[in-house]
């Protein structure tokens, strides 16, 4: 039985100004629980949007999503978000970011700060508790983000585009560290990329959306073992990477001719 | 990954954080230096232009006499009462027009029309209403220093990422607990930037209303040596007012640096 369950989600993004843009269109999609699944994609076809109704940030007009049978209808603590900019709290250290959440909790003082310190550690940030946010690196921000959803311990983790503020070298540690996070602690996770190597190296199964509106295309299964460390260089990786790519192409190439100047 | 960026350590030696004192201020002594020189030179009367030492002798009288603690403590009651009440209701009136569309339909036309008035203006008519007293006087201090803390806030608020409301909705924030715990927090920079332009406004509207309306106060008490003809009087006033101001706007910078430590640019602005 699936986790979520979305069907036949529209949106119609209403800017302050100018016309109403429909962003998606129809979208349906059935996520198993503790699947790594990815949304693909070009820049503007909504599928941050669509992480965003996930989590209840947006509201569904069209269509439903059921999270264990559940509509959604506001965020919960069992659909962590990551957002690709962290949003930290920047008046607050790692450690009283991290707590955050936990202070919401029926948790005992001790339990709490036990529980902070653990994924505090879990991400590599020990020593870095009483820093501010703007006295971190991008990776170090993003790690305490990760450690502040982790700590609630939602079942389900939203990703937006985690890595894409990072650069080269951080995004590749962080994506090895959350592969090893999500075989330690199983969760149901939904990575919104439009790094076809990203998609490939993490998902388990990718679903490629199209320019706007975004649609579903195609879901693709990967089906390479992630835990094999020569995978990025193998034959398989190239050619997934590959299949995804020539789907993903016009879609991109779409997403610009789309851009026309105001 | 990079570590936390190590602070400065390198402390200079004490004739070269001297020197870089005295080059900072070396305006304000050569404006001083000048004073003085041209108070000596003869081309002026003592009654035109006093010299520093007269001056500063007449504020130690005062201040010994006890006048100078009088008139210093009303015009700072003044001047930071009508502060208080201004940044109250400056952020309160702030975060309620960001806060609904109606409210700042509301209060939109009064702002636009009254930040860039001259509020001094309306002192004849707060005279013929509150009369010549503290109320009259911290009203107009009030009225003046309200604006920059309303924009400060409304700029601050709308500047909030949805996604910093949506991490604190997620990890379990009721709509009750956003505004202290997050809108507030988040917006304080711009907030605390609008109050230290209100602070000087503030001191400088209860000067000015003490010396329109007469009283005790500093303010009242240069405009009563003015018309007495004590020059002295008058310019020590303006020393008076010079170092209140100063010690007021670097009070706030370091209360800005204290409370927006975790802030990248703590520091800024300190010269508003």
């Amino acid at each position: 039985m699936s986790e979520i369950t979305i069907e036949g989600v529209r949106h119609l993004y209403k800017p302050a100004r100018g016309k109403p843009v429909l962003a998606l269109d129809d979208v349906s999609l059935e996520i198993a629980p503790r699947e790594f699944i990815a949304l693909l994609g070009p820049s503007g076809c909504g599928k941050s949007t669509l992480l965003y109704m996930i989590g209840g940030f947006l509201p569904v007009e069209t269509g439903s999503i059921r999270v264990n049978g559940k509509k959604v209808e506001g965020p919960g603590p069992e659909r962590g978000i990551v957002f690709q900019h962290f949003a930290l709290f920047p008046w607050k250290t790692v450690k009283q970011n991290v707590l955050y959440g936990l202070e919401r909790q029926a948790l005992q003082r001790g339990e709490r700060e036990a529980r902070a310190q653990t994924f505090i550690d879990m991400v590599g940030l020990s020593g870095f508790e009483d820093a501010y946010p703007s006295q971190l690196s991008g990776g170090m921000k993003q790690r305490a983000a990760i450690a502040r959803t982790l700590a609630i311990d939602p079942r389900i983790l939203l990703m937006d585009e985690p890595f894409g503020a990072l650069d080269a070298q951080t995004r590749h540690l962080m994506q090895d560290e959350l592969l090893g996070i999500w075989r330690r602690s199983p969760k149901t996770v939904i990575f919104v990329t439009h790094d076809v190597q990203e998609a490939v190296y993490l998902a388990g199964r990718v679903a490629v959306m199209s320019a706007r509106p975004g649609k579903i295309m195609d879901i693709v299964d990967i089906g390479l073992d992630k835990s094999d460390p020569d995978l990025q260089r193998s034959k398989a990786f190239a050619d997934k990477v590959d299949q995804l790519w020539r789907l993903v192409r016009d879609e991109a190439i779409k997403a610009q001719q789309g851009r026309r100047p105001l | 990954m990079a570590g936390m960026s190590a602070p400065d350590t390198d402390t200079p030696g004490l004739a070269a954080r001297i020197g870089h004192g005295l080059a900072r201020w070396s305006l304000v002594i050569g404006l001083l230096l000048l004073w003085d020189i041209l108070a000596r030179s003869g081309s002026f009367t003592p009654f035109m232009l006093p010299s520093p030492e007269s001056v500063a002798q007449r504020i130690w009288r005062d201040a010994s006499n006890g006048d100078l603690p009088i008139n210093m403590g009303l015009t700072l009651y003044r001047a930071l009462t009508g502060f208080l009440i201004a940044a109250l209701l400056g952020v309160g009136t702030g975060l309620l027009i960001t806060r609904s569309a109606a409210a700042a339909w509301f209060f939109d036309p009064i702002i636009s029309v009254g930040f860039p008035m001259p509020k001094i203006t309306f002192l004849p008519v707060i005279v013929l209403w509150l009369g010549f007293y503290d109320t009259a006087k911290i009203s107009m201090v009030v009225f003046d220093a309200i604006f920059p803390a309303i924009t400060g806030t409304i700029v601050g608020i709308r500047a909030v990422e949805k996604e910093l409301l949506w991490s604190a909705r997620n990890l379990g924030a009721k709509e009750r607990e956003m505004l202290w715990q997050i809108l507030l927090p988040a917006a304080s920079p711009q907030i605390m930037t609008g109050l230290q332009v209100s602070l000087p406004i503030a001191l400088i509207v209860a000067i000015v209303a003490e010396m329109l309306m007469g009283g005790y106060g500093i303010g009242g008490a240069m405009q009563q040596a003015s018309s007495m003809a004590d020059s002295r009087g008058v310019f020590a006033g303006i020393v008076e007012i010079a170092v209140v101001g100063w010690v007021l706007v670097k009070g706030m910078s370091l209360l800005r640096r204290r409370l927006l430590m975790w802030h990248p640019e703590a520091e800024a602005p300190s010269g508003v």
